[in-house]
């Protein structure tokens, strides 16, 4: 099943009363939409209460999804939206990107870099989680870096990894799976998930 | 058979503890990854290791932004909003619009080969011409008629009723 399935799938659960499915889908794409807000307004706060408010125009629009778009391009759209209506409201402008740039109608632009803005709490955060997590890699056997690199930074399918490494799709999977584990391992003290903020 | 048949199952299932992992890579088949779903979304320590796996791989892709205090707000919004009850469309069924395109191609079909000449009406047709064209050169009469107009005999095709009479200017005058 595809990723685009999978959200599909997890759509479908929400519209059949499962609030915690779509639990599933702010956390898998939080932060892409966080980074992309953040290009649009520069207050950590304000992006933070936009990011809240397309999510929750997001829930409410779900019975008119008809999945005819992938779901993130779909989100990314009511963002882009909110945050020019939250910007109009206050007679503001984007700041950082032109209105072209963000009315692309395809997947957001990843090329597009500007500098991501935070509180100092959570830039804190950013940072300490993208060494450590670097750090955990580089301390991964070669087999697991690879086959988690060629996965998450190359987007490569299982398929494509096990030609590219010479080992069969099973091994691929359970090298991923390894890798993530060891990664998360290390994470976890940084983390430190408070209980209000876990599931 | 059977027994074989879920050895094969089984030796393409992924071992339990990797299947979410696989499952956020869109590598289980539509049967796995379904149950996989409908695990995660019901226990909480799944969800969490799914967590983890996305903030893994978002901080592999320079997405390490924290937002665990999001998810939390948006959760704690959506408790205020009313549970959707939407499932989702089923595909639009084809097949009585299916139908009703084959019955009026089926109809039109039947009305234009029922109003058609059939083969056998035009082979009783040429063959009563015939009759009629072999009948009219037995006529003595005919023989100087026709051999004034042979030169138009593939052109020209009268009607079976048709009679010829010949006439001549001493017959009309008188």
């Amino acid at each position: 099943m595809s990723d685009r399935e999978i959200d599909l799938q997890l759509v479908e659960r929400v519209r059949a009363g499962d609030k915690q499915a779509f639990g599933l889908l702010v956390e898998k794409y939080q932060r892409k939409l966080l980074r992309l807000l953040s290009r649009m307004v520069r207050d950590p706060d304000e992006v933070e209460d936009i990011a809240q408010e397309t999510f929750i125009k997001a829930y409410r629009a779900l019975p008119q999804f008809r999945g005819d778009a992938a779901f993130y391009t779909w989100l990314y759209r009511i963002g882009v939206n909110t945050a020019k209506n939250y910007l109009a409201s206050r007679g503001r402008a984007m700041p950082t990107l032109s209105e072209q740039a963000l009315d692309e109608d395809d997947e957001p632009d990843e090329r597009l870099v500007v500098k991501d803005i935070g509180t100092p709490e959570s830039e804190l955060l950013s940072k300490q989680m993208v060494i450590a997590v670097n750090e955990a890699v580089d301390a991964l056997p070669e087999e697991l870096r690879q086959a988690i690199t060629l996965r998450e930074m190359e987007g490569m399918s299982y398929e494509e990894i096990a030609e590219a490494m010479d080992c069969p799709i099973g091994t691929v999977r359970s090298r991923i799976f390894r890798a993530r584990e060891a990664i998360a391992a290390k994470l976890r003290p940084i983390l430190d998930t408070p209980e209000d903020r876990r599931w | 058979m059977t027994a074989l048949h879920n050895l094969a199952a089984q030796a393409d299932t992924p071992p339990r503890e990797t299947r979410l992992s696989a499952l956020l890579d869109g590598e289980l088949d539509d049967a796995a990854a379904r149950a996989m779903l409908r695990e995660v979304v019901a226990n909480a320590a799944q969800r969490e290791q799914f967590s983890e796996y996305c903030r893994i791989g978002d901080a592999l892709r320079g997405l390490g932004h924290d937002s665990a205090r999001l998810r939390g707000r948006v959760m704690a919004a959506l408790e205020e909003e009313p549970t959707l009850l939407a499932p989702m469309p089923k595909a639009v069924t084809r097949q009585p619009v299916l139908w009703l395109a084959a019955a009026t191609v089926a109809a039109i079909t039947w009305g234009l080969w029922s109003m058609a000449p059939r083969q056998e009406d035009h082979a009783r047709m040429a063959a009563n011409e015939q009759a009629h064209l072999a009948q009219a050169a037995h006529d003595d009469r005919m023989v100087p008629y026709l051999a004034a107009h042979q030169d138009f005999a593939q052109a020209v095709v009268a009607p079976s009723e048709m009679r010829f009479t010949r006439v001549t200017l001493a017959e009309a005058d008188r």
